[in-house]
């Protein structure tokens, strides 16, 4: 395909987060001084315990969250909110229950004025695409969890985004649809070169699928390392024995140890 | 004379009715009823899901609104008919009015709980993929609330079917409730109790139609086990 290499560069500069007190509960501190950057076609995961912000800091570079200090900068533009280079996948899937599948991918589309042969022909493709072929006017809840994700995946690379930010998609999954997705993610993933932020609470996770593995703290999230995945591409089907990759598996366990509090 | 016998035997209320149809005392009134049943309820859906969006989607709108919804879906409807009187004349005015008054306020408060219930996460996917507030309100709001929504047009339409006879009752002029009042006024019980028969089938297939269209946009929902 005659894509250009080399997509945006994601910079956070010292973001900060505080969901200010309601109904007479605490206020939160979800993120404190974040300082990040995220290199263009880069698979970056987001490691950390529960509560640390993970899902707040992915918000504020899909621009669903306004930060309280610093900013978030996609190749030098001000994020002030969503924009079309940028398709999230969520955690719950947030598939709209009315619409079949189809419906469900082309929604992207949709809002942007695409018309509908367009869109449903592009639709079509993608569902093609996640191995949902023959479920197109399934609804969703027709449709196994995993099943459900791919369509989430589906609809957000229908709208052919630069920039894919991945709210713990797999978590919601059983340990084998899990491995499954994972896998064709990558596969997908190579025919289409996105810069991808990908949160996880899972370190096993974070070493198969990233480029590099940002280490959260607990709250108020601050970025406690980065490490360097290192492993080979495309990834083996046995990388389990790879040394590196239980070595990597070692030190982020011995890191989010370290934290506990 | 006429006897008093408040329950006639169901054939000659049967009777009755083909009496009444034949002579076309029937016809002409049920056409009546049904045109201000049609313009009341139209104004009713379109104005209340309007309204009830509004509300059930900013907060300043639903604070300022919901004390005078809460009011009016308490307040006897028969009430209003004294001030429909007296804003419209006697005629097709109060008729609509009635109907209207009797269906806006239970699609409202329907609508409303529905725009609520509409999952936060559904609204953040929109957002995400670039949706305005317009989008926001027609493609996510709306449909996810459309359950509830046509659960408060069935109600309100039996509401207004209700409402509709009262009124016509009341102003004595035309439609199923005026014809019920004449005969009413002169106890001839088989004839009452045939245009009741009447109403009740009519309200029974209003009712039918809107079900018919409501699980025909709800079909994507799980049935009840
Ligand atoms: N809308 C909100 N209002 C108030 N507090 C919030 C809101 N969203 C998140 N928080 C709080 O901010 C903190 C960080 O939340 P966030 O969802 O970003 O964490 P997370 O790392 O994604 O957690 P998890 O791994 O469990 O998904 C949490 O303590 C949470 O309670
Ligand atoms: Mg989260």
């Amino acid at each position: 395909m005659g894509r250009q290499r080399g997509g945006p560069v994601i910079e956070l500069r010292n973001c900060s987060k505080r969901y200010p007190s309601q109904l007479g509960q605490a206020a939160v501190d979800a993120l404190e001084g974040v300082d990040l950057t995220i290199r263009p076609e880069e698979f970056v995961c987001l490691l950390g315990p529960s509560g640390c912000g993970k899902t707040t800091l992915l918000k504020a570079i899909a621009g669903l969250v306004s930060l309280d200090e610093g900013e978030v900068y996609i190749d030098g533009d001000l994020v002030t909110g969503p924009g079309p280079d940028r398709a999230m996948v969520f955690q719950d899937f947030a598939l709209l229950p009315w619409a079949d599948v189809v419906t469900n991918v082309a929604f992207g589309l949709e809002l942007r004025g695409v018309p509908k042969a367009t869109r449903e022909k592009k639709a079509f493709e993608l569902v093609q695409a996640v191995g949902l072929a023959g479920f197109d006017h399934h609804f969703p809840r027709q449709l196994s969890g995993g099943m459900q994700q791919r369509v989430g995946l589906a609809r957000a690379l229908a709208v052919d985004p630069q920039i894919l930010l991945m709210d713990e998609p797999f978590g919601a999954l059983d340990a084998l649809t899990r491995r499954l997705l994972q896998e064709d993610l990558l596969t997908l993933l190579d025919r289409r070169r996105k810069t991808v932020v990908f949160v996880t609470h899972s370190m096993d996770e974070a070493v198969r699928l990233g480029d590099r593995v940002v280490l959260m703290t607990p709250r108020p999230g601050q970025v406690r390392d980065i490490v360097e995945v290192g492993l080979p591409r495309p990834r083996p089907p046995d990388l389990e024995k790879h040394p590196r990759f239980a070595e990597l598996l070692e030190y982020l366990w011995q890191q989010l140890r370290e934290m506990r509090p | 004379m006429l006897q008093l016998s408040f329950l006639p035997p169901f054939s000659s209320v049967l009777r009755a009715a083909m009496d009444l149809i034949i002579s076309g005392q029937i016809l002409g009134n049920l056409r009546a009823s049904l045109i201000g049943l049609a313009i009341g309820f139209g104004l009713a859906v379109s104005s209340g899901v309007m309204t009830g969006l509004m509300m059930g989607r900013y907060r300043a709108v639903e604070t300022m609104l919901e004390p005078f919804v809460n009011a009016f879906l308490a307040a006897p409807r028969l009430v209003f008919v004294p001030i429909l009187y007296a804003l419209f004349g006697v005629g097709r005015g109060v008729q609509v009015g009635i109907v209207f008054l009797s269906a806006f306020f239970v699609i409202v408060v329907n609508t409303m709980g529905g725009i609520q219930q509409v999952s936060a996460s559904h609204v953040e996917m929109a957002r995400s993929f670039g949706a305005g507030e317009r989008q926001l309100l027609l493609r996510v709001l709306l449909p996810g609330a459309l359950p509830m929504t046509m659960a408060g047009l069935r109600l309100g339409m039996g509401r207004a079917v209700k409402g509709m006879i009262s009124g016509e009752m009341f102003i004595a002029l035309f439609g199923m409730g005026a014809l019920l009042r004449t005969y009413g006024s002169r106890f001839d019980s088989a004839k009452v109790f045939a245009i009741l028969l009447i109403i009740v089938i009519v309200a029974l297939v209003c009712s039918y139609a809107v079900a018919l269209v409501e699980r025909r946009l709800t079909r994507w929902m799980e049935p009840a086990a």
